[in-house]
């Protein structure tokens, strides 16, 4: 007992430390500073050395026909050139690559030249030139069935000739012509070159040779995946059969210079001598924390989590580069399913979400700005549409409270009811039925789809709330309308290439819903809408045709199909002693222009 | 013994069928995501997903799938006799799952044995001192400190390991390469270089399995000291040192063969949390990331991989009793 006057010391000196503690991790939350990618300058870097760039999971492909993912780009674009690729300083315009100059469209839309740049040469063991064929031959392999690409069809399938369903073998396409060795003519069928030349930045376009690859492609699946011939600055070490020997699936990549690659063909620097990409970080704090007090360590995939992310903006500033990703997240409502099927419905649920909620389950600011809308900056279209303005068209009233406006919800809530939708007095839904909705089981998209659930119920809503992983959640129930799931809160679209047709076609126009791998979730499907991406599909380059899709997305927007909520900004880290430039396209470290201090 | 051993081989088949069958089942019919939709992406056409689904054989019925699993899994043909098994071709990493096992079975067997090394050099010795020493300080210590040992989970205890130890991220920055660990699998061929960097994952990986042993030979031991062969022992004047080797521990240590047996089998199928909070490019991690994307043939193959090692094992624990236990017979 004579003890218990020390104890209490003891015991209040433990709770003064612990407040003390906590005090010091939440004394700080100054993010300004931040360096962020847009308008960034390309600074010069240190000839030689190498970094290691560590990733949780592995590149999907390394065959440039079958690569669709970021961090296969990452990898891609460094050691493969496709026809034409952005620049780091500059993600809206592409500079020619393979290419030698701009792309000539003729005059009705239905043909496109393009001039290649001579001096390009395939790495070991094809050591020859790049030439038409090989062009030709790439763009013709991903209509094979051995050689399954998920974009080709629907970018480059207006090419005369090219197959609709998955060719037997590597198909002819006379639509591709090579009328000589440095001249690539593309004949289509309909007049849509504008997106067929946005979509020659992607990785189909990037050379194969025929002779080479070919008894590769005769396989199903085609195996030219582990024997790639480059044409980059750097190249996956092989062996002299072309096995690509320094790829060790999901666990490493040796990116190792080109000897054949000649800088006076290229725009890019590739200062670094060699690149080691190391797997399995799938611990997301473990690797972020590495890479922030270790050294010659650039970021892979993923990104930091968020309590890292808070410590980055405020320890490590120079470390840290915040890139916009081109994307847009939304929680979508199925327009097919009662009650979303009124469109006064939709809007209520617009206009109670707080918006400002669901960013800060990913981090607040830092992570983004608020969305009202479907375009996300840096597309064209973007600024036409408004920009980062709230809006002030006043039937756009649901949109333009961040924080969520219970009035104006109410007030689209009565107007439902005299539509005969069941709501009460005061406002709130009335349904008896629960809302089937399907959310992701981790974090931060099962905080997001919490707080998403919350803003529904506030309506009165009730929701048969399940979670699933993230690919089962587009696999087997968002994008699968035979699913009939009414809520999709974890849904969003990132861009392919730098145009708005590939932001507007396949998530909001009715004749693109599929039964399998839709990506149309709210399944809009508004005649007058589909008519104007139609016709706004087929217009040139330029101011008509960004304004044009400006208006569909303001249009899309007064249907509210889905409640936009962040344009991401992608985080980038690097170690102190690493170089790193952030390439916008991908929105990953640009390895050809990153280099060791 | 020779007919115990053929019986108990026989049963391994039936095991591994049932297992490869239950496996098939679960992640065939289960909701998991759609492997097609994986490996198609987001943009591709119904017709590429019919022809993905057909060349992976996923538009045939059930039970046709799995016969033609098993045909190329089990090593005979009526034709040619014997061959080797086949896992199966792996949707997402676009290689044979044999060869993918393969290249990650030398980390796993490398974190394992070297694990099973540290667990019995500590376990053994601690279950040893606590039960000569019983009730007294040593033995407070160390039972307190095994309670400690088993209640934490292996990921919790290899995060906190390495924040405090780790090369690069570490408080007291001793161990080389903690935190990633590509070339584990490199242990057998140039073992001064890598092992020293895997002593933090043997560290904890082997902390609950040393402080269960150290638990268990302990309580043996103790059991064994009362007997009344070790009294006997005492009372023909042998030192004491000879009265607890030679009859205590030599008694009370071989019920942990049986449960080391087990113990590596597992291990050896995968040791899933130890893999993946340090990189080690291990069967465990590989069954983790195939799980992740619904990859098939790579989940059983790691699953069947797994049973086999620890159906393997405990065959071959119960062979090696009969050698060490006179009284066990078959």
């Amino acid at each position: 007992m004579t003890r218990t006057p020390q104890r209490v010391a003891m015991l209040a000196a433990f709770f003064a430390l612990a407040l003390f503690v906590a005090a010091c991790g939440s004394s700080s939350n100054n993010t300004s500073g931040v360096k962020s990618s847009a308008g960034q300058k390309i600074p010069q870097g240190k000839q030689g050395g190498d970094v290691t760039v560590l990733s949780a999971g592995d590149v999907d492909y390394m065959d440039p026909g079958q690569m669709y993912y970021t961090f296969g780009y990452m990898i891609g674009y460094s050691v493969n050139r496709p026809l034409y690729s952005f620049k780091p300083d500059n993600a809206t315009k592409p500079v020619p690559d393979i290419a030698a100059s701009e792309p000539q469209i003729s005059s009705d839309q239905k043909s496109i030249t393009i001039k290649l740049r001579t001096g390009v040469k395939f790495s070991p063991p094809v050591n020859r030139e790049v030439q038409c064929k090989d062009i030709k031959y790439a763009m013709s392999r991903v209509f094979s069935a051995n050689v399954p690409n998920p974009y080709a069809t629907g970018y480059f399938g207006t090419i005369q000739g090219a197959p609709k369903t998955p060719a037997k073998g590597i198909p002819s396409i006379p639509g591709i012509q090579c009328p000589d060795p440095t001249t690539l003519v593309l004949k289509l069928t309909q007049p849509k070159a504008a997106t067929v030349a946005a979509a020659l930045v992607m990785p189909l376009t990037m050379p194969v040779p025929e002779e080479y690859a070919k008894p590769f492609d005769a396989k199903n699946p085609s195996t030219y995946d582990t024997h790639v011939a480059f044409t980059g600055p750097y190249m996956v070490k092989n062996d002299a059969k072309g096995n690509l020997t320094g790829w060790k699936r999901a666990k490493s990549i040796e990116l190792v210079r080109n000897p054949n690659w000649d800088k006076s063909t290229d725009y890019r620097p590739a200062y670094l001598d060699a690149i080691h990409v190391d797997e399995g970080n799938a611990d997301s704090t473990v690797a972020s924390r590495r890479i922030l007090n270790g050294s010659h360590l650039i970021q892979g995939d993923g990104a930091p989590p968020a309590p890292v992310l808070k410590q980055a903006a405020t320890r490590f500033k120079n470390q840290l580069v915040l890139v916009p990703a081109g994307g847009t997240r939304y929680v979508a409502m199925n327009t097919k399913i009662k009650p979303f099927d009124n469109v006064n419905v939709r809007r209520a649920v617009f206009a109670i979400f707080d918006r400002n909620a669901m960013r800060l389950t990913r981090g607040g600011p830092i992570v983004g700005d608020i969305a009202w809308r479907y375009i996300p900056p840096g597309i064209p279209g973007f600024d036409e549409a408004g920009g980062l303005n709230p809006p002030t068209d006043p039937s756009l009233d649901f949109a333009a409270n961040p924080a969520g406006d219970p009035a104006v919800a109410k007030k689209y809530m009565l107007l439902a009811k005299q539509q005969g939708v069941p709501v009460t007095a005061d406002g709130k839904y009335a349904g008896k039925e629960k809302l089937l909705t399907i959310a992701t089981n981790a974090d931060p998209g099962k905080k997001s789809a919490e707080v998403a659930a919350n803003q529904f119920e506030k309506l009165g809503f009730k929701l048969n709330f399940r979670e699933v992983t993230q690919d089962a959640l587009y696999t087997k129930f968002c994008g699968v309308p035979k699913a009939q799931v009414a809520i999709c809160p974890n849904v969003g679209f990132f861009k392919d290439f730098v145009d708005p047709e590939s932001f507007i076609n396949p998530t909001f126009n009715g004749e693109a819903i599929l039964p399998a791998n839709n990506t149309n979730w709210p399944q809009l499907d508004d005649p007058s809408i589909n008519k104007a991406i139609d016709a706004a599909a087929i217009l040139a380059p330029g101011k008509q045709r960004d304004e044009a899709f400006a208006k569909i997305d303001l249009d899309i927007t007064k249907l509210a199909p889905a409640v936009p909520w962040l344009w991401d900004k992608t985080p980038l880290i690097e170690s102190k002693d690493v170089q790193g430039v952030a390439d916008n396209y991908s929105t990953v470290w640009h390895l050809s222009f990153t280099s060791d201090k | 013994m020779l007919t115990y051993i053929v019986r108990r081989l026989l049963w391994m088949l039936v095991v591994l069928l049932l297992i490869s069958f239950l496996t098939f089942l679960m992640f065939s019919k289960l909701p998991s995501a759609d492997p097609v939709s994986l490996r198609a992406g987001r943009n591709a056409t119904p017709e590429l997903r019919a022809s993905i689904r057909h060349t992976f054989g996923l538009d045939k019925p059930f039970f046709e799938q799995y016969r033609i699993y098993l045909a190329k899994l089990v090593p005979f043909d009526a034709h040619s006799g014997f061959k080797p098994p086949d896992f199966g071709y792996s949707y997402q990493n676009n290689v044979s799952v044999k060869a993918q096992i393969l290249d990650r079975l030398p980390a796993t067997a490398g974190l394992a044995l070297g694990g099973m090394v540290v667990w019995l050099l500590i376990g053994i010795p601690v279950g040893i001192i606590s039960a000569i020493r019983r009730g007294r300080i040593e033995d407070r210590v160390a039972m307190g400190g095994a309670l400690v040992a088993i209640s934490a989970p292996v990921y919790w205890l290899g995060l906190v390991a390495l924040y405090l130890f780790s090369k690069d991220i570490g408080v007291i920055q001793i161990f080389d390469g903690a935190g990633s660990y590509p070339n584990t699998g490199s242990l057998f061929n140039s073992p001064f270089t890598v092992a020293p960097t895997l002593f933090l994952p043997w560290l904890v990986l082997a902390a609950s399995f040393a402080a269960i042993y150290a638990r268990f030979l302990r309580g043996n031991l103790l059991e064994v000291m009362a007997e009344d062969y070790v009294r006997t022992a005492r009372a023909k004047g042998l030192p004491e040192r000879t009265v607890i080797f030679r009859h205590g521990v030599r008694s009370a240590i071989t019920p942990i063969v049986t449960i080391l047996g087990l113990d590596l089998g597992i291990l050896l199928g995968g040791a899933i949390l130890t893999e993946s909070v340090f990189n080690i490019p291990g069967i465990g991690r590989l069954a983790f990331d195939s799980i992740q994307k619904s990859d098939l043939p790579t989940i059983q193959g790691t699953v069947i991989m797994g049973a086999f090692f620890i159906i393997a094992l405990n065959l071959v624990v119960d062979v090696v009793y009969a050698f060490l236990d006179p009284r066990v017979r078959y």
